[in-house]
């Protein structure tokens, strides 16, 4: 009888302190669906080069929050690019970085990205894995290397087992880093807002008046920039703004080298427009007002200025102010509360 | 004298059956399974060695050169055996960066399969497909290349080739810094360039058989290229430039020659 007590009691030891501490579990990694809106084009990233996972996704949105990434540790992708703004920075014309240095160019939202063809104001690179890279990189963004923030994230054991568990090698290496980010953000969709609802005939899709004549307005003068539900060609044109002589930014020119792209910008998607001010690659306007104001009087001539703001000699879009009014109202349906509060994107 | 002459003979015979030329081990039926072959990228200026931080005699542009950086990427190696079949080296791990600083000059393709090759075919830089393939296959490549000074940053992508230092010419007689970076202008060009080049002899690889090839670069056909002569003196830092960009392109795709093949025993 003590001798079955003593081996239950030693035997139990035994299964206790086989018990392995758990700071090594092995979750179960689950596809994420990916749905295409059906108001939307396929996607253009390559989904099953790098499929969404639950895991996955969980790293990239662990990594897009990780002041880490940075060299003072502090600035974060969401530092600069905000949920409750489309992923833009509220208030800010420019960006600070480390350093509280500050860059040329407004930040652009987050959205969609997995319908684009070319990310940055300048196409600096033409897949969204690549992109983190830049401001990675960028003095006055986050002015780190890509190898020093693997090395951070290496030693941290939370990192350590996320990859573990997102990824089929498990390496904490750049291609899984870049691919984790990427499976955020390929998630980020937004295409519920009110158009959204108006276009599928869903509930809560009714427009005014006013919106109906606005998105006749937009229809004839501005959609053949901001292209179908995405609200972009993608292409890269000069819209016409002269040329602020203090940033000196000559556009996509700085990736293809070529004179015939100097000053082209990435057409932006107006998605959720009313909350991403200000405005342009430089934020130069501060209300749809003036940027409405901007394309119907002040739109300069140049060598590459886009021809569609050149019509016979009339520069820009003549919009009469009843025309900007309903304008305004239209592009206020372009506002997606469901995007912005999606808790799956949230920081905390 | 009969038994003599057919003893002659015999020792004739003996000597013709034991002299038969033997080193033809490996003969084709011998050959079977894999081997390794070696890359050797013996980087030079105009027929001398490329030695970082000492001038160079003028060039053809009438420039004289001191290199401080020459580093490029090797991409897509692919052989062809004297039968016209291609074999293509697994594309994830066919990029490499030769690098003068660390004297990193060997590539090694493991598991190539038995034969014997003509041709050697591979690419310069990093190709339109591999960019659009993302992080996918990448490994540790983009940091790989950041390390080795190849990667650039404002703009996401690598520099095929990165040639500095400094240089002087008639007009410009202080030493004035060079940078030549040459890559792919995200969509707009796609500077990649293939290079083929016929072996001098066949190389043989197999089972127990690892070759070597032995290149030669010459850096001076950079500037002073086949087509196109690219003057310091014009301009020195030349990074993404529509025109010239392709031009170095070309030129840098024309500086490989092979000079050598080392068949067995590895290199």
């Amino acid at each position: 009888m003590l001798k079955a007590t003593l081996y239950t009691a030693l035997l139990s030891l035994v299964f206790w302190s086989c018990n392995s501490s758990d700071d090594t579990y092995e979750t179960i990694n689950e596809p994420l669906e990916f749905s295409v809106p059906s108001n939307f084009p396929d996607a253009v990233y390559n989904l099953e080069a790098n499929p969404p996972t639950t895991i996955g996704f969980e790293l990239g949105k662990k990594l897009f929050y990780d002041g880490r990434l940075s060299s003072n540790g502090f600035i974060s992708c969401g530092f600069c690019h905000e949920q409750r703004t489309a992923f833009t920075h509220h208030g800010h014309q420019f960006s600070h970085g480390i350093d509280d240095l500050e860059g040329v160019r407004n930040t652009p939202a987050i959205q969609n990205a997995a319908f684009m063809k070319e990310f940055a104001w300048d196409g600096a690179t033409n897949h969204l894995d690549l992109f983190p890279i830049i401001p990675i990189t960028n003095e006055v963004e986050m002015g780190e290397t890509v190898s020093g923030v693997l090395a951070k994230i290496k030693s941290d054991e939370e990192y350590q087992n996320l990859f573990a568990s997102a990824f089929e090698d498990g390496e904490v290496n750049n291609e899984n880093f870049l691919k984790a980010l990427a499976q955020f953000m390929v998630m980020m969709v937004s295409a519920d807002s009110k158009y959204d609802k108006y276009v599928r005939q869903e509930e809560g899709g009714t427009f005014t008046d006013e919106e109906k004549e606005g998105f006749t307005v937009f229809t004839n003068k501005c959609a053949s920039c901001h292209t179908s539900d995405l609200f972009s060609d993608d292409a890269f044109r000069n819209n016409g703004l002269a040329p602020n002589p203090s940033l000196n930014d000559i556009g996509r020119e700085e990736v293809s080298g070529d004179a015939t792209d100097r000053y082209k910008f990435k057409v932006p998607s107006l998605r959720n427009v009313e909350l991403t001010a200000p405005y342009m690659h430089d934020g130069r306007f501060g209300t749809l007002e003036a940027v409405l104001d901007f394309y119907s009087n002040s739109v300069t001539d140049s060598p590459t200025l886009d021809p569609i703001l050149n019509q016979d000699g009339e520069l820009g879009i003549a919009l009469t102010d009843n025309e900007k009014t309903t304008l305004l109202a239209f592009l206020g349906t372009l506002t997606d509360e469901t995007y912005i509060n999606d808790e799956r994107f949230a920081e905390y | 004298m009969k038994n003599s002459l057919l003893a002659l003979s015999a020792v004739f015979a003996l000597f013709m059956t034991s002299c038969s030329n033997d080193d033809d081990a490996t003969s084709e039926e011998a050959l079977t399974g894999s081997g390794e072959i070696s890359l050797t990228y013996d980087n030079g200026f105009n027929g001398n060695d490329l030695v970082l931080g000492t001038a160079n005699a003028a060039n053809a542009n009438g420039e004289t050169i001191t290199i401080n950086r020459f580093n490029y990427i090797i991409s897509n190696i692919r052989l062809v055996n004297k039968d016209g079949e291609e074999f293509v080296y697994a594309k994830d791990d066919s990029y490499f960066i030769i690098n003068q600083e660390n004297e990193e000059d060997q590539v090694a393709l493991a598991d190539v399969p038995a034969g014997e090759y003509t041709t050697l075919k591979f690419g310069v830089g990093v190709d339109q497909e591999k960019y659009l393939q993302g992080a996918e296959g990448q490994g540790n490549f983009l940091t790989l290349a950041e390390e080795n000074n190849m990667m650039w940053a404002w703009q996401a992508g690598y520099k095929f080739l990165n040639f500095e230092g400094t240089f002087t010419s008639a007009t410009i007689t202080e030493a004035t810094e060079f940078k030549i970076h040459m890559g792919s202008h995200g969509s707009s060009l796609d500077n990649y360039k293939e290079v083929t080049l016929e072996l001098p002899e066949n190389v043989v690889v197999g089972d127990g058989i690892d070759s070597n090839i032995h290149l030669k670069i010459d850096a001076s056909k950079i500037l002073a290229g086949a087509t196109t002569n690219i003057e310091l003196t014009e301009k020195s830092v030349i990074m993404v430039d529509a025109e010239k960009s392709p031009q170095i392109a070309v030129n840098t795709s024309e500086m490989f020659v092979v000079d050598h093949v080392h068949n067995g025993n590895g290199h």
